[in-house]
């Protein structure tokens, strides 16, 4: 075989050698955030709470009461293998909703945090 | 009938830059399986800015912090405080390998890799009093500190 064409072959074979994966993961837990407007903090319960959000993945003893927690994530994974280089990426971004409440069990404060649809796909850098 | 142009003819036609490339590839192709470079990045949570003075010791409230900042991602009692955590990992590993695999007609593999895994944190830890008002915060940037400078100063 002649150099040209074992350069073509070479060529081909390393342009075609390259690989890319995109994953996807999901940590679920089916609540609705924009039920958190039907709270009023001072009055709802805990039990009220936990009716419309279902049960939470985390609770936690405070110095003046309980707070529960409520978490989903979504993680995006990228892979590049390019040659001799390979680039991987993965970001986890959750949604996030706690509330606080007093040793009556009545909702004092939340927060919400709502990132899981900022997680994306990339390169390492 | 489709005429053939000389390898030489063709190696002059084409650009110096566009022939280095081309080297570069072909190299690239013959060393794939002995050499090889990795770099992985893993980042876990959101960006943690500086609170600046938006937050202030002895004032700020917990209700405050909540909707400026949002959930925060771990919750503790400590001795009669509450402890709000908000954090980001950020996981960076690079990895480099050099081999060449003569095993089956020496017996022995020349192999030579080396790898850096640093994982650094943000954190803002946030103490209140039990009626919820802020006593105490600490920030800390990790993920600013340079990759190489890090890994290879000593604890």
């Amino acid at each position: 075989m002649k150099a040209s064409g074992c350069i073509i072959i070479l060529v081909v074979t390393a342009l075609s050698a390259g690989c890319l994966v995109m994953g996807k993961n999901k940590e679920c837990q089916p609540f609705d955030s924009g039920e958190l407007e039907r709270l009023v903090p001072g009055r709802t319960t805990a039990s009220e709470v936990s009716g419309i959000f279902g049960s939470p993945r985390q609770v936690v003893k405070m110095s003046n009461g309980n707070a529960y927690i409520y978490k989903r994530s979504v993680a995006k994974g990228t892979a590049l293998w390019l040659l001799i280089v390979s680039l991987g990426n993965y970001d986890k971004q959750s949604d996030q909703v706690v509330f606080f409440f007093d040793n009556n069990d009545i909702l004092t404060h939340y927060g919400a945090s709502l990132d899981a649809d900022k997680a994306s796909y990339g390169l390492p850098f | 009938m489709a005429r053939r142009i000389p390898f030489q003819i063709l190696s002059k036609a084409i650009a110096p830059r566009a022939f280095g490339a081309l080297l570069l590839i072909v190299l690239g192709a013959l060393l794939s399986g002995c050499v090889s470079f990795q770099s992985i990045r893993i980042v876990e949570g959101r960006e943690i800015a500086d609170p600046g003075d938006t937050l202030e010791v002895g004032r700020t409230t917990l209700g405050q912090v909540l909707s400026l900042l949002g959930a925060p991602d771990k919750l503790v009692e400590l001795q009669g405080k509450d402890l709000l955590v908000y954090e980001r990992m950020v996981l960076d590993e690079k990895r480099l390998s050099l081999g060449i695999p003569v095993a089956d007609i020496w017996g022995a593999r020349i192999d030579f890799s080396s790898y850096g895994t640093l994982i650094r944190y943000d954190t803002l830890a946030l103490f209140f009093s039990p009626n919820g008002v802020l006593q105490d915060m600490v920030l800390e940037k990790g993920s600013i500190q340079p990759f190489l400078k890090v890994l290879f100063t000593e604890m």
